[in-house]
């Protein structure tokens, strides 16, 4: 997703940074909960993505199943953004945040 | 359905009837994804392609910038899957062949799951209405598909 920034885009950031008091704060990558994706494929999808060992795979499911959220990921917006759309790829609901 | 493992080589059999209901939902979604068929606001679309922010402008933009390349991705595809379908026998789905059929199927049960209004992480509830309703019926034969292909992929 870098490299793909529009004047607009920055508007945005700078906006969500003004509401985020904190600017130099990391961002992460939330997985939520839903109903259809299987507990199997979810663990499949965080292993093959992220390199996760299957422990931590399973421990990151079973907190978006239990919990109905996990974080997934943190770092640059930019490669929050792209952890985001690589989820959404796999039918997952995913979004990103600035941590608070 | 079948699935087997053997030697890294994932071999995936199906008989006619279920090549024949892939193959046409591959090519419902398929037409569902082309040129805005999905109305903006429409539960299968905004499951295919959800929020990637809670805020809705960011989310809005964010959508523009994803939009195109996922829907490249999944006609992708679902266009390969569908190929394979067509040809004889068993088919042999190395590593890559896999993570395909995984992801094709997940969005055949997204669209069908949504349009079904599963709501309930109990798979109990969707066995008790696959019994009377085909719909139901297909999206459970689906999960069973893609979870017996996530554990072979995974062995």
């Amino acid at each position: 997703m870098a490299g793909t920034a529009t004047p607009q885009r920055e508007a945005t950031h700078q906006s969500d940074s003004s509401t985020s008091a904190q600017p130099d704060l990391p961002w992460i990558t939330i997985v939520w909960n839903d109903p259809i994706n299987l507990m199997s494929y979810v663990t499949h999808v965080f292993m093959t993505v992220f390199g996760f060992p299957r422990s931590k795979a399973e421990k990151l499911m079973l907190d978006v199943h239990r919990r109905g959220k996990a974080v997934v990921s943190s770092g640059t917006r930019e490669r929050m953004e792209l952890d985001v759309a690589t989820m959404h790829g796999y039918g997952l609901w995913a979004t990103l945040e600035q941590q608070s | 359905m079948n699935v087997t493992r053997r030697r890294g080589v994932i071999k995936l059999r199906l008989e006619p009837v279920e090549r024949d209901v892939l193959t046409s939902m591959f090519d419902d979604l398929a037409i569902s994804l082309q040129d805005d068929n999905l109305a903006p606001d429409d539960p299968v679309r905004r499951r295919l392609y959800p929020d990637g922010y809670g805020d809705r402008e960011a989310a809005a933009e964010f959508r523009e910038l994803t939009e195109s390349s996922l829907t490249y991705d999944r006609t992708e595809r679902i266009s390969q899957c569908t190929a394979e379908l067509a040809l004889d026998g068993d088919l042999p789905l190395d590593a890559d062949a896999g993570q395909r059929w995984i992801k094709a199927l997940n969005d055949l049960r997204l669209a069908l799951g949504t349009r079904l209004e599963i709501s309930d992480d109990d798979d109990l509830s969707v066995a008790a209405d696959a019994q009377s309703d085909p719909g139901h019926a297909i999206y459970q034969w689906l999960t069973v598909v893609q979870d017996s292909l996530v554990r072979a992929l995974m062995k």
